[in-house]
């Protein structure tokens, strides 16, 4: 089945709740309202069988996030794209229905700031133990400045 | 009695940070956790910062084993953003780079995966037949380990007739290795005893975790990027996706020693028809507005890179998911009910690129709840001793050729 | 007396710890690669030990990322004097292309002090075992 087929039938069984566009060869696109999120994530696993969650990733636009999920299977790519504010960042999780996705919201959580609803484990996953909390590094207002760094070998006698 | 493990920083081979702990009650695991972030580099915000020629050597480092990857999927997306396609030859260069890779990383693996049960011998011959191609990597490019063979609109470095017919030697030289290496398991009853049955996952479970690479091509799986979504030159090659159905550590074997062989006849084909012309065409400083999802199948499975642009010469975002990140979940469900001696194997067999990972696994003793740190070479030790004293020669497995 | 055969033990026949910190993995292949048939460093009397208590020198790769620092000095602290310490490849020195992010303090000389610093983007196996052959070298003559 190629793309554009696809997506005729994806636009059939939405309706309006997604806007379904084709971007490429194997790609396909499909904006929906972020309280859809898991009756659509649902759907395509059983009717479509869209199994593989590559991975998430998430957008900074200054007055909003954009979350996308980016689905497989063997022949086409599906993005799930999602917009969230800025000021209160929630969305609910999906691994009641793809266990693998844990690893990807605990990212997001980590790096972004996003608020997953019931994620069954809630640790931060990549930055370390001693990291003050509300610094989120991928957002675009974050900034680091790197701290002075110490020459060995300045004022050291010789060995 | 629960006892947890938590096994130190340390591992004499293959050396990367990553933190497991393991509960375990007498001799049964019976949970598994993960703790990432000592290689944590902050690319992402990293390459918000370079332009995009710095992030072609930048993508290059994510990774020591498999960077072709890395550059090779930020290439693909970056030329499609900038509407521009690269001359034939050149993308049959990249892609016998690419079979090199793969060829170097599984050799790599057979020998960790060797010496985490012991047979060091086997270790040690892999990894010379290994530098047969690291010495052909370094004729084309320059360089053993990263490349840099790619830039935008193609690639760097021609390949002569000279090297053609040098590299078809080898590759005939390593064809008769890999045939030994088959042979070997026939000869070698306690190699199939100790890897069959061990780590097992089920289609089902494979699926719904979303593994990648081998790992799940070994459970039944037929996912494998150069079908599913072929860019390079896969789609003028004929060649087979390796597949099996035991679901173990022995399956993940033979899944990668098939990958082997079939490198191997991708290589020479390409090396005997290989097209005329141009290696390279211009490629614009700016690359217009636009975002792209990039799919490469690397060693370890699907590498997915998704960049978006915004008209200047810097990206807007970079998004790296590298293989061995979508097979933990995996790794902790593989590593519940199994024995502590099971468990150096079972970690190395979804060929973790930790960096992509520290080995230091911490048995935490669940009852008292203090941590004994016992390195992995600790670990390893025990374990071969406790296979040897149980004597497996008596499991009924085959090895499969 | 006694030293003069301790010295001779230690430079003729080193001990060492393998430490990544962080890094890509390129220059821990190619350390391993140095142990391997081809460039078969052991012939110089060098082994890789896998405890800090039997370590003499310390082998490091890879930038000093913040959660390895603790790490990488508690491994420090555990090594019996005299200790010495390499640093392999441009990561471990400076930090390579990844100074500036905010995850990383810098190369490994930030956390722990170095006495040889390998350079090479991965430090080729020849340039490994060049360098500490001169460590020894240097250790011999001190």
């Amino acid at each position: 089945m190629n793309a554009e087929t696809l997506s005729l039938r994806l636009q059939e069984s939405f309706g309006t709740l997604a806007e379904i566009t084709v971007t490429g060869p194997r790609r396909l696109i499909c904006k929906i309202a972020s309280d859809q999120l898991k009756s659509v994530v649902t759907r395509l696993r059983k009717e479509f069988h869209f199994t593989h969650l590559s991975t998430i990733s998430a957008l900074d636009l200054t007055d909003r996030f954009e979350i996308l999920y980016h689905f497989a299977d063997s022949e086409l790519c599906l993005t799930v794209r999602t917009e969230i504010s800025r000021e209160t960042p929630e969305i609910s999780t999906i691994t009641s229905i793809i266990p693998g996705a844990i690893l990807y919201e605990r990212e997001l959580q980590d790096l972004f700031g996003i608020k997953i609803k019931d994620i069954p484990d809630n640790r931060p996953l990549l930055l370390p133990d001693d990291w003050k909390e509300g610094n989120y590094p991928l957002r675009k207002d974050w900034t680091f400045q790197m701290p002075l760094e110490t020459i060995p070998g300045d004022d050291h006698s010789e060995k | 009695m629960k006892n947890k493990i938590t096994i130190g920083p340390q591992h004499p081979a293959l050396k990367e940070p990553i933190s497991l702990r393991l509960t375990y009650d007498g001799d049964i695991i019976t949970d598994a956790d993960l703790r990432l972030g000592y290689t944590h580099r902050g690319l992402e915000k990293l390459a918000e910062g370079k332009s995009y020629i710095q992030n072609l050597y930048l993508t290059e480092r994510i990774c020591g084993i498999c960077s072709h990857s890395h550059t090779t999927a930020f290439a693909l997306g970056v030329e499609q953003l900038m509407g521009i396609e690269p001359p034939k030859r050149g993308t049959a260069i990249r892609t016998i780079i690419a079979e090199l890779e793969r060829i170097h990383s599984h050799l790599l693996w057979l020998g960790v995966a060797a010496h985490e049960i012991g047979f060091d011998s086997f270790f040690m011959y892999t990894w010379r037949d290994r530098e047969h191609v690291l010495d052909i990597l370094e004729s084309i490019s320059g360089n053993r380990i990263h490349y840099a063979i790619n830039t935008f609109g193609g690639v760097r470095r021609d390949i002569d007739q000279d090297q053609r017919s040098t590299i078809l030697e080898q590759i005939a030289h390593l064809q008769k290795r890999t045939e030994y290496y088959l042979n070997l398991g026939k000869t070698e009853p306690t190699l199939t005893a100790r890897l069959a049955g061990v780590g097992k996952l089920s289609k089902e479970q494979a699926i719904d975790l979303c593994a990648v690479g081998p790992t799940t091509r070994a459970s039944g799986v037929a996912q494998d990027i150069r079908k599913d979504d072929p860019s390079l030159s896969y789609p003028d090659v004929p060649f087979e996706i390796a597949l099996s159905d035991t679901c173990d550590v022995l399956g993940r074997v033979v899944v990668r020693i098939k990958e082997l062989i079939s490198s191997y006849t991708i290589i020479e084909y390409l090396l005997k028809n290989l097209p005329d012309g141009e290696i390279r065409v211009k490629a614009p400083r700016k690359v217009p507005e636009g975002e792209v999802i990039s799919r490469y199948e690397a060693p370890r499975g699907e590498n997915i890179h998704y960049i978006k642009s915004n008209g200047t010469d810097k990206p807007e975002r970079l998004k790296v998911r590298a293989p061995t990140l979508a097979n933990y979940p995996a790794t902790v469900e593989m590593l519940k009910n199994v024995f502590i001696a099971d468990v150096p194997l079972i970690f190395a067999a979804i060929d973790p690129c930790v960096c992509c990972a520290e080995r230091v696994i911490e048995l935490v003793d669940s009852h008292t709840g203090r941590p004994e740190i016992i390195t992995m070479s600790q670990l390893r030790t025990e374990a071969n001793n406790y296979y040897r004293k149980k004597n497996i020669r008596n499991k009924e497995y085959l090895w499969p050729w | 007396m006694l030293e003069r055969v301790v010295l001779w033990a230690r430079t003729k026949s080193p001990w060492a710890l393998h430490l990544n910190t962080g890094g890509c993995n390129g220059c821990d292949i190619e350390i391993l690669a140095a142990f391997m048939p081809r460039f078969d460093v052991e012939r110089f009397g060098i082994q890789l030990k896998g405890t800090p208590r039997h370590a003499d020198v310390l082998v490091c790769t890879g930038p000093a990322t913040r959660q390895s620092r603790d790490r990488a000095l508690r491994i420090y602290e555990q090594m019996p004097d005299p200790k010495f310490v390499i640093a392999v490849g441009a990561c471990a020195m400076s930090g390579c292309v990844y100074r500036g992010s905010y995850n990383i303090i810098g190369g490994i000389d930030q956390v722990i002090p170095v006495d040889m610093y390998i350079p090479g983007c991965p430090a080729r196996p020849d340039a490994i075992i060049d360098g500490v052959v001169k460590l020894l070298k240097k250790l011999e003559n001190s």
